[in-house]
Protein backbone atom coordinates (compact mmCIF):
# COMPACT_ATOMS: atom_id res chain seq x y z
CA UNK A 1 0.00 0.00 0.00
CA UNK A 2 2.83 2.37 0.96
CA UNK A 3 4.60 1.63 -2.33
CA UNK A 4 1.51 2.14 -4.46
CA UNK A 5 0.38 5.41 -2.93
CA UNK A 6 2.75 8.21 -3.90
CA UNK A 7 1.20 10.65 -1.42
CA UNK A 8 1.22 8.03 1.34
CA UNK A 9 4.93 7.56 0.85
CA UNK A 10 5.66 11.29 0.74
CA UNK A 11 3.65 12.02 3.88
CA UNK A 12 5.18 9.08 5.78
CA UNK A 13 8.70 10.13 4.76
CA UNK A 14 8.05 13.74 5.82
CA UNK A 15 6.61 12.57 9.17
CA UNK A 16 9.62 10.27 9.64
CA UNK A 17 12.03 13.19 9.19
CA UNK A 18 10.03 15.59 11.41
CA UNK A 19 9.78 12.93 14.15
CA UNK A 20 13.53 12.38 13.86
CA UNK A 21 14.13 16.10 14.30
CA UNK A 22 11.94 16.04 17.44
CA UNK A 23 13.46 12.92 19.03
CA UNK A 24 17.13 13.37 18.13
CA UNK A 25 16.87 17.16 18.46
CA UNK A 26 15.81 16.83 22.11
CA UNK A 27 17.92 13.75 22.95
CA UNK A 28 21.08 15.58 21.87
CA UNK A 29 20.57 18.11 24.71
CA UNK A 30 20.49 15.33 27.28
CA UNK A 31 23.66 13.88 25.72
CA UNK A 32 25.34 17.31 25.80
CA UNK A 33 24.35 17.64 29.49
CA UNK A 34 25.91 14.22 30.17
CA UNK A 35 29.07 15.46 28.46
CA UNK A 36 29.04 18.54 30.70
CA UNK A 37 28.75 20.88 27.70
CA UNK A 38 25.24 22.28 28.15
CA UNK A 39 22.79 23.34 30.86
CA UNK A 40 25.37 22.50 33.53
CA UNK A 41 23.31 24.11 36.31
CA UNK A 42 20.45 21.74 35.69
CA UNK A 43 20.25 18.36 37.40
CA UNK A 44 20.77 15.46 34.96
CA UNK A 45 17.74 13.56 36.31
CA UNK A 46 15.51 16.64 36.10
CA UNK A 47 16.53 17.31 32.50
CA UNK A 48 15.93 13.65 31.66
CA UNK A 49 12.41 13.67 33.15
CA UNK A 50 11.50 16.85 31.27
CA UNK A 51 13.03 15.89 27.91
CA UNK A 52 12.02 12.25 27.65
CA UNK A 53 8.29 12.75 26.90
CA UNK A 54 9.30 14.79 23.81
CA UNK A 55 12.09 12.43 22.79
CA UNK A 56 9.84 9.41 23.40
CA UNK A 57 6.92 10.85 21.41
CA UNK A 58 9.22 11.62 18.48
CA UNK A 59 10.78 8.18 18.73
CA UNK A 60 7.39 6.46 18.63
CA UNK A 61 6.31 8.32 15.48
CA UNK A 62 9.76 7.76 13.93
CA UNK A 63 9.60 3.98 14.56
CA UNK A 64 6.01 3.66 13.32
CA UNK A 65 6.59 5.64 10.12
CA UNK A 66 9.99 3.93 9.67
CA UNK A 67 8.33 0.50 9.95
CA UNK A 68 5.67 1.46 7.41
CA UNK A 69 8.25 2.89 4.99
CA UNK A 70 10.32 -0.28 5.38
CA UNK A 71 7.29 -2.49 4.65
CA UNK A 72 6.93 -0.70 1.29
CA UNK A 73 10.40 -1.70 0.12
CA UNK A 74 11.58 -4.36 2.56
CA UNK A 75 13.48 -6.55 0.14
CA UNK A 76 15.49 -3.79 -1.55
CA UNK A 77 16.04 -1.97 1.78
CA UNK A 78 17.37 -5.13 3.38
CA UNK A 79 20.08 -5.42 0.76
CA UNK A 80 21.00 -1.73 0.96
CA UNK A 81 24.34 -1.05 2.70
CA UNK A 82 23.21 2.29 4.17
CA UNK A 83 20.12 0.61 5.64
CA UNK A 84 22.26 -2.09 7.25
CA UNK A 85 24.58 0.53 8.75
CA UNK A 86 21.56 2.50 9.96
CA UNK A 87 19.93 -0.53 11.59
CA UNK A 88 23.20 -1.61 13.25
CA UNK A 89 23.68 1.90 14.63
CA UNK A 90 20.08 1.89 15.99
CA UNK A 91 20.76 -1.41 17.78
CA UNK A 92 24.02 -0.01 19.19
CA UNK A 93 22.22 3.17 20.34
CA UNK A 94 19.71 0.94 22.14
CA UNK A 95 22.52 -1.03 23.81
CA UNK A 96 24.23 2.24 24.82
CA UNK A 97 20.98 3.53 26.39
CA UNK A 98 20.43 0.22 28.17
CA UNK A 99 23.96 0.16 29.60
CA UNK A 100 23.51 3.76 30.78
CA UNK A 101 20.19 3.02 32.52
CA UNK A 102 21.20 -0.33 34.01
CA UNK A 103 24.74 0.47 35.14
CA UNK A 104 25.85 4.12 34.94
CA UNK A 105 22.59 5.64 36.18
CA UNK A 106 22.70 3.56 39.39
CA UNK A 107 25.16 6.04 40.93
CA UNK A 108 23.36 9.14 39.63
CA UNK A 109 22.67 10.41 43.17
CA UNK A 110 26.42 11.10 43.48
CA UNK A 111 26.77 13.17 40.31
CA UNK A 112 23.26 14.40 39.45
CA UNK A 113 24.01 18.07 40.19
CA UNK A 114 27.70 18.16 39.22
CA UNK A 115 28.43 20.26 36.10
CA UNK A 116 30.61 17.47 34.69
CA UNK A 117 29.31 13.91 35.18
CA UNK A 118 31.76 10.96 35.53
CA UNK A 119 33.58 9.42 32.56
CA UNK A 120 31.08 6.58 32.06
CA UNK A 121 28.19 9.06 31.72
CA UNK A 122 30.21 11.33 29.42
CA UNK A 123 31.07 8.34 27.24
CA UNK A 124 27.38 7.36 27.08
CA UNK A 125 26.53 10.90 25.91
CA UNK A 126 29.29 10.98 23.31
CA UNK A 127 28.43 7.50 22.01
CA UNK A 128 24.77 8.47 21.71
CA UNK A 129 25.58 11.62 19.71
CA UNK A 130 27.98 9.78 17.37
CA UNK A 131 25.50 6.95 16.81
CA UNK A 132 22.48 9.19 16.21
CA UNK A 133 24.37 11.42 13.78
CA UNK A 134 25.46 8.22 11.96
CA UNK A 135 21.83 7.06 11.88
CA UNK A 136 20.71 10.38 10.36
CA UNK A 137 23.54 10.32 7.78
CA UNK A 138 22.91 6.64 6.89
CA UNK A 139 19.18 7.38 6.60
CA UNK A 140 19.77 10.17 4.09
CA UNK A 141 22.29 8.02 2.18
CA UNK A 142 19.66 5.30 2.08
CA UNK A 143 17.04 7.53 0.52
CA UNK A 144 19.52 8.62 -2.17
CA UNK A 145 20.66 5.10 -3.00
CA UNK A 146 17.35 3.25 -2.65
CA UNK A 147 14.60 5.38 -4.21
CA UNK B 1 4.93 18.00 -9.15
CA UNK B 2 5.92 21.55 -10.02
CA UNK B 3 4.91 24.03 -7.34
CA UNK B 4 3.56 27.40 -8.37
CA UNK B 5 5.95 30.32 -8.26
CA UNK B 6 5.22 32.84 -5.51
CA UNK B 7 7.21 35.66 -7.02
CA UNK B 8 8.29 35.86 -10.62
CA UNK B 9 12.03 35.88 -11.26
CA UNK B 10 13.70 38.81 -12.99
CA UNK B 11 16.25 38.30 -15.76
CA UNK B 12 18.98 39.21 -13.29
CA UNK B 13 17.87 36.36 -11.00
CA UNK B 14 17.65 33.89 -13.87
CA UNK B 15 21.11 34.86 -15.18
CA UNK B 16 22.57 34.59 -11.69
CA UNK B 17 21.01 31.17 -11.06
CA UNK B 18 22.23 29.88 -14.44
CA UNK B 19 25.73 31.17 -13.70
CA UNK B 20 25.62 29.56 -10.21
CA UNK B 21 24.62 26.22 -11.72
CA UNK B 22 27.50 26.36 -14.18
CA UNK B 23 30.20 26.94 -11.54
CA UNK B 24 32.72 24.20 -10.84
CA UNK B 25 31.37 23.68 -7.30
CA UNK B 26 27.79 23.23 -8.56
CA UNK B 27 28.68 20.81 -11.36
CA UNK B 28 30.92 18.76 -9.03
CA UNK B 29 28.08 18.39 -6.52
CA UNK B 30 25.50 17.67 -9.24
CA UNK B 31 27.62 14.83 -10.62
CA UNK B 32 28.29 13.15 -7.28
CA UNK B 33 25.57 11.15 -5.57
CA UNK B 34 27.88 10.81 -2.58
CA UNK B 35 28.27 14.60 -2.24
CA UNK B 36 24.55 15.22 -2.71
CA UNK B 37 23.60 12.61 -0.10
CA UNK B 38 26.34 13.71 2.29
CA UNK B 39 25.40 17.39 2.07
CA UNK B 40 21.74 16.52 2.49
CA UNK B 41 22.59 14.45 5.58
CA UNK B 42 24.65 17.25 7.16
CA UNK B 43 21.85 19.71 6.27
CA UNK B 44 19.45 17.51 8.26
CA UNK B 45 21.89 17.25 11.20
CA UNK B 46 22.04 21.07 11.26
CA UNK B 47 18.26 21.29 11.17
CA UNK B 48 18.00 18.77 14.01
CA UNK B 49 20.35 20.84 16.16
CA UNK B 50 18.46 24.02 15.26
CA UNK B 51 14.93 22.74 15.88
CA UNK B 52 15.93 20.71 18.98
CA UNK B 53 17.64 23.77 20.46
CA UNK B 54 14.77 26.09 19.74
CA UNK B 55 12.30 23.54 21.13
CA UNK B 56 14.16 23.27 24.44
CA UNK B 57 14.64 27.02 24.89
CA UNK B 58 11.17 28.00 23.59
CA UNK B 59 9.40 25.47 25.81
CA UNK B 60 11.25 26.95 28.79
CA UNK B 61 10.15 30.43 27.71
CA UNK B 62 6.59 29.15 27.43
CA UNK B 63 6.80 27.78 30.98
CA UNK B 64 6.17 24.22 29.75
CA UNK B 65 9.67 22.85 30.23
CA UNK B 66 11.88 23.13 33.39
CA UNK B 67 9.62 25.93 34.66
CA UNK B 68 11.35 25.99 38.05
CA UNK B 69 14.71 26.95 36.56
CA UNK B 70 15.81 30.50 35.65
CA UNK B 71 15.21 31.22 31.94
CA UNK B 72 18.83 32.25 31.35
CA UNK B 73 20.13 28.91 32.78
CA UNK B 74 18.13 26.92 30.25
CA UNK B 75 17.92 29.05 27.09
CA UNK B 76 21.61 30.06 26.76
CA UNK B 77 23.11 26.79 25.52
CA UNK B 78 20.21 25.65 23.29
CA UNK B 79 20.12 29.09 21.68
CA UNK B 80 23.83 28.76 20.89
CA UNK B 81 22.92 25.36 19.40
CA UNK B 82 20.40 27.17 17.20
CA UNK B 83 23.17 29.42 15.85
CA UNK B 84 25.48 26.44 15.16
CA UNK B 85 22.64 24.43 13.58
CA UNK B 86 21.61 27.40 11.45
CA UNK B 87 25.22 27.91 10.30
CA UNK B 88 25.52 24.24 9.27
CA UNK B 89 22.13 24.26 7.51
CA UNK B 90 22.77 27.53 5.63
CA UNK B 91 26.21 26.46 4.32
CA UNK B 92 25.05 22.98 3.25
CA UNK B 93 21.76 24.48 1.99
CA UNK B 94 23.64 26.88 -0.30
CA UNK B 95 25.78 24.02 -1.64
CA UNK B 96 22.65 21.94 -2.29
CA UNK B 97 20.93 24.93 -3.92
CA UNK B 98 23.79 25.69 -6.32
CA UNK B 99 23.41 22.66 -8.67
CA UNK B 100 19.66 23.24 -9.12
CA UNK B 101 19.46 26.99 -8.60
CA UNK B 102 17.05 27.84 -11.41
CA UNK B 103 14.60 24.98 -10.71
CA UNK B 104 14.60 25.62 -6.95
CA UNK B 105 14.59 29.40 -7.37
CA UNK B 106 11.30 29.37 -9.22
CA UNK B 107 9.70 26.71 -7.01
CA UNK B 108 6.93 28.25 -4.86
CA UNK B 109 7.52 25.93 -1.90
CA UNK B 110 11.22 26.78 -1.90
CA UNK B 111 10.44 30.50 -2.09
CA UNK B 112 8.04 30.08 0.84
CA UNK B 113 10.74 28.22 2.79
CA UNK B 114 13.21 31.07 2.22
CA UNK B 115 10.64 33.71 3.32
CA UNK B 116 9.89 31.70 6.48
CA UNK B 117 13.63 31.24 7.10
CA UNK B 118 14.22 35.00 6.89
CA UNK B 119 11.24 35.63 9.20
CA UNK B 120 12.36 32.98 11.73
CA UNK B 121 15.99 34.14 11.83
CA UNK B 122 15.04 37.83 12.02
CA UNK B 123 12.64 37.16 14.90
CA UNK B 124 15.12 34.90 16.69
CA UNK B 125 17.99 37.39 16.61
CA UNK B 126 16.00 40.57 17.30
CA UNK B 127 12.68 40.56 19.22
CA UNK B 128 13.09 37.14 20.87
CA UNK B 129 16.63 37.82 22.02
CA UNK B 130 15.65 41.27 23.36
CA UNK B 131 12.75 39.78 25.31
CA UNK B 132 14.99 37.12 26.94
CA UNK B 133 17.58 39.71 27.93
CA UNK B 134 15.17 42.36 29.28
CA UNK B 135 14.97 42.10 33.04
CA UNK B 136 11.40 43.44 33.11
CA UNK B 137 9.91 40.90 30.68
CA UNK B 138 6.57 39.51 31.82
CA UNK B 139 5.88 35.74 31.75
CA UNK B 140 3.22 36.38 29.09
CA UNK B 141 5.67 38.20 26.80
CA UNK B 142 8.22 35.45 27.30
CA UNK B 143 5.66 32.76 26.51
CA UNK B 144 4.44 34.51 23.36
CA UNK B 145 7.99 35.13 22.09
CA UNK B 146 8.92 31.49 22.75
CA UNK B 147 5.90 30.10 20.96
CA UNK B 148 6.14 32.47 17.97
CA UNK B 149 9.84 31.60 17.52
CA UNK B 150 9.13 27.88 17.77
CA UNK B 151 6.24 28.09 15.30
CA UNK B 152 8.41 29.97 12.80
CA UNK B 153 11.29 27.45 12.90
CA UNK B 154 8.89 24.49 12.69
CA UNK B 155 7.24 26.08 9.66
CA UNK B 156 10.70 26.34 8.02
CA UNK B 157 11.23 22.61 8.68
CA UNK B 158 7.75 21.78 7.32
CA UNK B 159 8.35 23.83 4.18
CA UNK B 160 11.73 22.07 3.81
CA UNK B 161 10.03 18.66 3.98
CA UNK B 162 7.37 19.80 1.52
CA UNK B 163 10.09 21.01 -0.86
CA UNK B 164 11.89 17.65 -0.78
CA UNK B 165 8.83 15.46 -1.07
CA UNK B 166 6.48 17.46 -3.32
CA UNK B 167 8.90 17.95 -6.15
Amino acid sequence: MVRESLWGFQILAAMHILALVLSVGTLIWFDLRLLGFAMRRCRVSELYRQLMPWTGAGFLVMCTTGGLLFSGSAASAYGNLAFRIKLSAIVLAGVNALVFHLITERTIAQWDATPQPPLAARLAGLTSIVLWVSIVVAGRMMSYTLY
Amino acid sequence: MAAKTLGSLTNVHIDFFLWLQSTRVATTIANSLFLLAGLSAVHLVGLTLLVGGTLVSSLRMAGIFLAGRPVADITGDPDRGVVVGLGISVVTGLLLFAPRASAAGENGVFQLKMCLLIAAASFHFTARRRIIRQPATSPGQLRRAGLVGLALWISVALAGCAFIFLE
